[in-house]
């Protein structure tokens, strides 16, 4: 009896001795966004190796493959509960996102999705932040550009109808395009769909001037190959969910001068300070995975690296791991430095105030040789 | 109910339904004024392409059905390891020579194994001339040569086909005689351990599979003002769907082993206790299922351009479709189901635009559809017949 109590209070010091503060991480590592998940988890890790301690404790990250489901996603958040994890970094995608959050927002843990840009989100409930902008500012930008800038009068938009961000986001684009004059024709396909060519031939009538694809790249890389097969050689316009090796790989030269909008590389955002910090996390990104293409990093890896710097200012602000406390803390947060710009969380329902948007357009000879050409960047402040 | 009862019930169907699509047809026609002649042709060809390459995966579900009575819910995996393989047959040739050495015996070690329990050979003189063809060939294509598709494609075939006697013998011998339920789950769950073993082995990322061929060169010709667009694919699949087709029908119907396999298909105890070697029909059957499975596994990716290790999924639940539809067990009713698939897929998208995030939906009612009225399938006449 004795013997066990001694071996009790060892282990109840030991665990002190050991304090860990964990943090858990629900991306998609593995099925259709795979690219883009790993590379977010690659910013987080960078970005624990650079802080990996707060409050004298270590810092351990409990990692979750969501395998690109909703049900993965809920599964990941559920465990976290169980597990009593301070926050969440992740998911990547709003489908993934919004049941997470909900999940998490009713057992009041923190999330912090890295790259979800629908609006709905951050509207799930208080607990719920995220370090992207979002879909409204990124499909007004990019009719904008459609419109005015390329001089489309007719856009064709292709939207992936089972996902949250795809049909939000060409709403978003649809919405501006005929604002500013433009005609368009809407296009559904569903996750998965490899096949193209129906939708195609029915654009053909249409005649469009250029084409908006709001859509991933496991279906952008069919589609973009055989629109091109079909005789199309419109300028096509994608959104961030292109900003993923798996579209020039996927479809090689089909991709060659594909336009974009997606989260700022270190060159494109405006803040001088911002930029030099941004640089300094390339350079260290890049040794600590030496095998890296240069493709391999882009805005996900910084937005992943950010999300975890703001949680971890947030506990130390909050000098707790309660869970309340550290909400507050993060929900105050104004101008913290961070490595994809500057984050202010005071007074936004979640979204970062002042956001860089990139515009990109890929060079690609072949699914080897492919590069992004950093075009210009523009600030959701300066659009606002 | 008699037998012409049925009959006469099911052509009255048939006529019915086949004139309400004409008459939908018609009006869908009449009611979009910038729909075509161009466009119905190329709607036309897409259909076809699409179609033939669902026939060709269908073709090897059927197969496997018509002999043991298994719904192979693993074929579309097997389908996605004959991709992988001729992916990598691509992309890692002419490899270092001590690595194709090791591929070389592990790989052709495997395939004479497996060639030898397949086909009798007992023969020393044979076998010595078979292994030294699989092993020199096998070094010779993996060490001094970049392979292009038609070789990765023919190395997949093997490979794939030996993979698929593998599964057989790991996963479904051990459950001959048990209950048919059994073998189901135990197909499902092939099917998960595939995908999953592909993600641990092959990586989760989608990978793009450029194979520079004619197959998948643009080619298009004018009507009137307007063209028309395809690739060679289109030409190439129903070509190969057809040869195989009648190769396939004239091993069942005319060789010793189709008649070993027919007899097998008829009732497996009963061939037994006449002399035929059950397990191994049984381990044939897989061996070609699975060489069709790589087949079209290939033509697929050519076609869309790229893999990853949960691409069997779908093609998979499609090929299934269109097996009973056409009539599960029946060759010709695979390629009629295949192609009537792919066909509703692009008319649904075309006719009705707003409806095209639901074309699968359109299949799988169709499906039903044939359930309830028609169980056998549209070219499957007696449940008891098949192959």
């Amino acid at each position: 009896m004795r013997k066990s109590l001694l071996v009790a209070a060892l282990l109840v010091l030991g665990s002190f001795g050991l304090a860990q503060v964990k943090i858990g991480i629900n991306l998609e590592l593995s099925g259709r966004f795979a690219a883009i998940g790993n590379q977010t988890l690659n910013g987080i890790k960078v970005a624990n190796l650079q802080t990996p301690e707060v409050l004298g404790q270590k810092v351990e990250l409990v990692i979750c493959d969501n395998e690109t489901s909703r049900e993965g996603s809920i599964a990941c958040a559920q465990r976290f509960v169980n597990e009593g994890v301070i926050g969440v970094l992740g998911a990547i995608s709003s489908s993934m996102s919004i049941p997470a959050a909900e999940v998490l927002q009713d057992a009041g843990i923190i999330m912090i999705s890295t790259s979800s840009t629908n609006p709905q989100t951050t509207q799930i409930g208080d607990y719920i932040f995220r370090m992207a902008y979002t879909d409204d500012f990124q499909g007004k930008l990019a009719a904008a550009y459609v419109v005015k800038d390329l001089g489309a009068k007719k856009v064709a938009i292709f939207r992936q109808i089972d996902d949250d961000y795809s049909y939000g986001l060409a709403g978003f684009f649809d919405e501006t395009a005929k604002k500013l004059g433009a005609k368009t024709l809407v296009q559904d396909f569903v996750a998965n769909t490899v096949d193209f060519t129906a939708q195609l031939n029915n654009i053909r009538s249409f005649k469009p001037d250029a084409i908006y694809y709001s859509g991933f790249c496991a279906e952008g890389a069919p589609f973009m190959k055989q629109l091109r097969e079909q005789g199309f050689d419109q300028q096509v316009v994608g959104a961030d969910a292109s900003d993923d090796p798996q579209c020039p790989e996927g479809a090689g030269a089909a991709f060659d001068g594909y336009i974009f909008t997606g989260f700022a590389t270190p060159n494109l955002i405006p803040d001088p300070e911002a930029k030099k910090r941004a640089e300094a996390f390339k350079a260290k990104y890049f040794e600590v995975f030496k095998d890296a293409k240069p493709g391999d990093f882009n805005g996900f890896v910084l937005a992943g690296a950010d999300a975890y710097n703001v949680l971890v200012a947030a506990i130390k602000a909050a000098g707790t791991t309660d869970v309340k406390a550290v909400r507050d803390a993060l929900a105050n947060i104004e101008h913290f430095p961070g490595v994809s710009g500057d984050i202010t969380y005071k007074g936004t329902d979640g979204t970062p105030k002042d956001r860089t948007i990139g515009f990109y357009q890929y060079k690609v000879k072949s699914a080897s040789d492919w590069t992004k050409i950093e075009l210009f960047g523009k600030s959701t402040a300066e659009v606002q | 109910m008699t037998a012409s009862k049925l009959a006469s019930r099911s052509t009255l169907f048939s006529l019915f339904a086949g004139l309400l699509f004409v008459a939908l047809l018609g009006w869908r026609i009449a009611s979009m004024p910038d729909y075509t002649f161009a466009r119905i042709v190329q709607d036309f060809l897409n259909a076809l392409t699409l179609g033939s390459l669902y026939a060709l995966i269908a073709l090897g579900y059927t197969m496997v059905y018509g002999i043991i009575r298994l719904i192979n819910f693993a074929h579309g995996e097997i389908f996605m390891l004959g991709s992988y393989f001729a992916f990598y047959a691509m992309t890692l040739t002419p490899m270092h020579w001590g690595l194709a050495l090791l591929t070389t015996v592990l790989l052709g070690g495997t395939v004479l194994l497996v060639l030898r329990s397949l086909f009798n050979l007992e023969e020393p003189k044979r076998t010595f001339l078979l292994a030294l063809l699989i092993f020199g060939g096998t070094f010779f294509l993996l060490a001094f040569r970049h392979l292009g598709w038609i070789e990765a494609l023919l190395l997949s075939m093997l490979a794939t086909g030996v993979a698929g006697v593998l599964l057989e013998a790991v996963a479904y011998r051990p459950l001959r005689g048990a209950p048919r339920e059994s073998m189901l789950i135990t197909a499902i769950a092939a099917s998960f351990f595939l995908q999953n073993m592909g993600q641990l082995l092959f990586g989760p990322r989608v990978r793009g599979f450029n194979a520079e061929t004619v197959l998948n060169q643009p080619r298009s010709f004018a009507i009137g003002e307007e063209t028309v667009y395809f690739t060679g694919i289109l030409i190439v699949v129903p070509a190969v769907t057809a040869v195989l087709l009648f190769v396939l029908n004239l091993f069942v119907t005319r060789t010793r082993l189709g008649k070993a396999m027919r007899a097998t298909a008829q009732d497996a105890e009963v061939a037994q206790m006449m002399g035929v070697n059950v397990n191994q029909v049984i381990a044939l059957t897989f061996f070609i299922g699975s060489i069709l499975a790589a087949a079209a596994g290939v033509m697929y990716s050519i076609r869309f351009g790229q893999i990853h290790p949960l691409m069997g999924l779908m093609p998979g639940i499609k090929a299934f479709t269109a097996a009973v539809i056409g009539g599960i067990g029946s060759l010709p009713g695979a390629v009629l189901g295949g192609l009537l698939l792919g066909f509703i897929e692009i008319y649904v998208v075309s006719f009705f635009p707003t409806l095209s995030a639901y074309k699968d939906v359109f299949a799988f009612v169709l499906l039903i559809l044939i359930l309830l009225f028609r169980p056998s399938g549209l070219v499957g006449e007696d449940l008891t017949e098949k192959v």
